[in-house]
């Protein structure tokens, strides 16, 4: 079994198989619905934008499952949304990525990648973490997904080699993408 | 006075602009920035983003975000 197997639906409900992405470093990660969050998006885009020409693939896979949670209190927390507009590298369509329901891709990765923390050092980890212990404390168990923009890396030979968490930025993984490219 | 807001259906702040004007007896017409290219461009032109819920009556004043005080400003100068 490799992410090769996997196939997945585009926005437009058609079925993409992950096997057209053989020899791309490959970047999935489970973006928001729209609102929080939203800088990482454009920090993907950022990524996206350096390293495309040299076969980085980023796949994003909305998600609503988290839609509840906005960490910290409404004060702190912005009260709009935004639409991701802008964004160039490929939106799937919307599904579910954590319990019975999620998708298999979904299931596969957070099988091969564990759940090690969260970065404490990031701003919205404290936060982020309080607001899942008070609403979805069952969240914070096994490898399941946490939160929106957990990321996952995957080299030119479909192996899932990094895991990274809502709370780690995508400017600060270029590195690790770097090695593998 | 014919408010409008624009949103998306996902956006938790747009459904609470739309039930916090319903609560104040106020009639709005909503517009998808999401499925309405023509939506999306006009939202785009009065606030040069796509950031929502937008609330506007003459289409230049407007509120972006479910802030209440601003929208009471802007329902008040009307």
């Amino acid at each position: 079994m490799s992410i090769y197997d996997f196939t997945v639906k585009t926005k437009r409900g058609e079925d993409k198989s992950l096997a057209d992405y053989k020899g791309k470093v490959l970047l999935v990660v489970n973006t928001a619905s729209k609102c929080g969050f939203t800088s990482q998006l454009k920090e993907l885009q950022k990524l996206y934008d350096d390293y495309k020409d040299k076969g980085l693939e980023i796949l994003g896979f909305p998600c609503n499952q988290f839609a509840g949670q906005e960490p910290g209190t409404n004060d702190e927390v912005q009260q709009f949304c935004k639409l991701n507009y802008g964004v160039t590298f490929t939106i799937f369509a919307k599904g579910d990525v954590r319990g019975e329901t999620a998708q298999p891709l979904f299931k596969y990765l957070t099988a091969q990648k564990k759940f090690e923390g969260f970065d404490m050092n990031h701003p919205v980890a404290k936060p982020l973490l309080d607001a899942l212990q008070k609403n979805f404390p069952e969240y914070l168990e096994g490898d399941g997904i946490k939160w929106n923009f957990t990321k996952f890396l995957i080299n030119r030979d479909g192996e899932v080699v990094a895991r990274f968490e809502p709370t780690t930025t995508p400017a600060s993984i270029a590195k690790d993408i770097e090695k593998l490219l | 006075m014919k408010v409008t807001v624009f949103g998306f259906e996902d956006c938790p702040f747009c459904q609470k602009t739309k039930r916090f004007l319903q609560a104040r007896g106020v009639e709005y017409e909503v517009r998808d920035i999401e499925l309405d290219e023509e939506a999306a461009a006009e939202c785009k032109r009065i606030s040069g983003d796509l950031a929502v819920p937008v609330t506007t009556i003459d289409g230049k004043n407007y509120v972006v975000g479910f802030d209440k005080r601003k929208i009471e400003e802007l329902l008040a100068s009307a």
